[in-house]
């Protein structure tokens, strides 16, 4: 345990991004470039990409361009117990996918059925937001899914997680990092 | 299905009670085999992010959950060697004389079998072991003396210093707070550098995690980790006398079996119960050392009352370790929140991160959109929190029992039935309220209260130790009275909880249970 420089203990063990397929080759991405490349999605279809990163956005600006859809598309799609959601640690029961599945499922439903038929991603940022409040509070008549208060709570994790959890997200903060192993790729 | 060597005991559980009995066994000649579910991490797993740190938690089978408060275990789980104490936060409350006798002072609840002078003489004896930082001198308000720490206290920051104010204006005292951790250099680890990333476990060596201590003396002392093999049954000779070994599954997922002389249930509070129940057989119809059925009842969890509060100044909340910087028992008497029961531990000053289950985003669940970006400008420089911790009393009805559903092996999963009662709302209530004033005093721009369901943390009992077989599991040791070749360690011996962070008193039970088991071999496993 000699010699450990401040902050730097060990080197080269992290692997920070996550592996997306890009042209049939497996490449080592942070989401936000994942997403900025059009990586395709492994899981999620059209509909429930497009409901996750509107619901990001409204939970935590940012979220969508920091790559929120292909990190839960990605993370859907491995083993559970290399998972990195916070899912995980919220006693949510694998395989992960059937929650997001039937979260997103019940958030179009119930913005359909409340919204004249449009589904949450086309809603107007103060819809969404009203919306969001109600779903928070288990508020939404005739909800059909997981409980709409937990709905929240992980998918609020999950923006949180790819716009405050990365290294960019604690220096747009001001926060100091100070890893003693650090993420490599500022995840 | 294949048969291994046998060996002199088979431990179940590669965490903080199996680490002990590892060591002290193998130290003591004998020929051990850790059995660990999960992987076998390496300090240089312990990548500092929140997003690595979780898999270090639960990826086994699911536990069911059911009850009014239902336990929220996957958290605070541990997945692999060294288990929860590979992540936890390394706070080390000692429990307190008037935990081990309520039954006999207040006439509820349940006594131990033992008292606070039986186990005192193991948790300075663990404090050397392991390294501890601290006061004790300034803690010999509440407990009888004992031998110093080892090390001085720790570091303190602004985001602790600047509750004592508060503190100290509603009659606390407050004191450094005792800590797993190296203030300095010990035993060739070097000394804590403050960076807050605890919870992710700490690579450094600085923090007395299972890894770095005890199960790295077993190693040293010739004990097998055994990583990726699950057991799934304890094996029971025809008479059902005694046990045999362990059915496991390995990393191949071939069912093999282990036998050996003494078998050390150190799984989990929830895990060593759900394998006991599973080892039913015609003799022990009920499961393992089951005759009182009180096998997995009086499941207890902490609930803590957070009050988080925003100064205005930069009280550098990055900065420290995530457990606690001070600690107080000055409201940990059994009956000090008037209309309440049960002790309340106190908490001051930790390192916050921006996406941790604890931290600044999770602060204000309720915000959400520009006004949780907002909030989080402000927290960074700001935010910082105090907490209570509370004791849950034991009742029969929070209980663990086997479910219809089976895992990837064919073993029923469990389910945890948790429920708190009044005295348990009451006094988590009333933590709230004391904070607020806390918070208040100490000159907080904002503070409010951490609500929302109400938490569950840490998980005692199922396999309570008591004083024969009419009234609880095991004796003090962890050996169960039916039994004498199988023992329980950890948490679930407990038969009440006390208010304190369990893993110290973890510790100091299974260095006395393993040190019985070695002193009187001949007799346990013959």
């Amino acid at each position: 345990m000699e010699n450990i420089e401040r902050r730097v203990f060990l080197k080269g063990a992290a692997i920070g991004a996550l592996a997306f397929t890009v042209g049939g080759v497996e490449v080592l991405l942070t989401p936000r470039d994942a997403r900025s490349q059009g990586v395709p999605f492994r899981t999620l279809n059209a509909e429930q990409v497009e409901a996750l990163e509107a619901l990001g956005e409204t939970l935590v600006p940012g979220a969508r361009q920091a790559g929120i859809s292909h990190f839960v598309d990605q993370q859907l799609s491995i083993p559970a117990e290399d998972a990195l959601l916070e899912a995980r640690i919220l006693n949510v029961r694998p395989p992960f996918v059937n929650f997001y599945r039937a979260a997103l499922g019940a958030v179009d439903r119930a913005s359909q059925a409340r919204s004249n038929g449009r589904r949450f991603a086309v809603l107007d940022e103060s819809e969404r937001r009203e919306f969001v409040d109600a779903m928070r509070q288990n508020k939404i008549n005739d909800w059909q899914g997981p409980a709409g208060g937990f709905v929240y709570v992980v998918l609020r994790n999950d923006a949180v997680d790819v716009v405050y959890g990365t290294m960019e997200g604690y220096a747009a903060l001001g926060i100091p990092y100070m890893p003693h192993i650090a993420p490599t790729r500022r995840w | 299905m294949a048969t291994n060597e046998k060996v002199d005991v088979a431990i179940v559980g590669a965490g903080a009670s199996g680490s002990v009995f590892a060591a002290v066994l193998a130290k003591a000649g004998k020929k051990v085999a850790v059995l660990e579910q999960g992987p076998d991490w390496q300090l240089s797993d312990l990548i500092s992010s929140d997003f690595w740190g979780r898999r270090l938690k639960t990826a086994g089978a699911p536990f069911l959950l059911e009850g009014r408060n239902p336990y929220g275990y996957s958290g605070q789980s541990g997945w692999g060697v060294g288990g929860a104490a590979l992540h936890y936060f390394a706070n080390f409350p000692r429990l307190l004389p008037n935990d081990f006798k309520i039954k006999s002072e207040h006439g509820r609840a349940l006594d131990w079998p033992i008292s606070y002078q039986d186990l005192a003489l193991y948790y300075d004896r663990v404090a050397l072991d392991i390294g501890v930082s601290g006061d004790a001198k300034a803690e010999e308000t509440w407990r009888p003396a004992g031998q110093p720490y080892p090390m001085p206290p720790m570091k303190t920051f602004r985001n602790g210093q600047i509750w004592l104010k508060g503190f100290e204006a509603v009659g606390i005292r407050m004191v450094p707070a005792a800590v797993g951790m190296n203030s300095t250099d010990y035993k060739g680890r070097p000394a804590c550098i403050y960076d807050g990333w605890c919870h992710v476990g700490c690579p450094t060596g600085a923090l007395a995690n299972p890894v770095v201590t005890y199960l790295a003396d077993a190693r040293k002392a010739g004990a097998e980790v055994r990583a990726r093999s699950t057991v799934t049954r304890v094996l029971t000779n025809q008479q059902g006398t005694r046990v045999t070994g362990v059915e496991y599954y390995d990393e191949k997922k071939e069912r093999r079996v282990q036998e050996a002389n003494v078998v050390v249930l150190a799984a989990w509070s929830g895990q060593n119960p759900r394998l006991m129940l599973n080892s039913a057989t015609d003799k022990h119809p009920k499961g393992l050392a089951n005759s009182s059925g009180l096998l997995g009842k009086y499941m207890m969890a902490h609930f803590s009352s957070g009050t988080w509060a925003i100064f205005d100044e930069d009280v550098q909340n990055y900065m420290g370790t995530t457990g606690a910087q001070y600690m107080s028992y000055d409201r940990y008497g059994k009956t000090s929140r008037k209309g309440t029961f049960g002790s309340s531990f106190l908490t001051a000053g930790s390192a916050l991160k921006t996406n941790e289950l604890g931290g600044l985003a999770n602060a204000r669940v309720d915000l959400f959109g520009p006004d949780l970006a907002a909030f989080m400008k402000r927290a960074a420089r700001g935010l910082t929190r105090i907490g209570a911790f509370g004791e849950e009393m034991p009742n029969i009805e929070n209980r663990i029992e086997l479910a219809s559903d089976k895992d990837e092996f064919g073993m029923p999963l469990a389910k945890i039935i948790h429920s708190y009662d009044q005295d348990a709302a009451a006094l988590w209530n009333a933590n709230f309220e004391e904070g607020l004033a806390v918070a208040k005093a100490a000159g907080a721009k904002e503070t409010w209260s951490a609500r929302g369901n109400m938490p569950t943390i840490h998980l005692l009992g199922g396999t309570i130790m008591g004083t024969g077989a009419g009234d609880s599991v095991t004796n003090s040791y962890g050996q169960t009275h039916e039994l004498p070749n199988l023992y329980v360690a950890g948490p679930g011996i407990f038969p009440t909880e006390g208010a304190s962070n369990p893993t110290y008193t973890i510790f100091a039970l299974s260095l006395r249970g393993a040190e019985q088991m070695a002193a009187n071999w001949s007799t346990v496993a013959s």
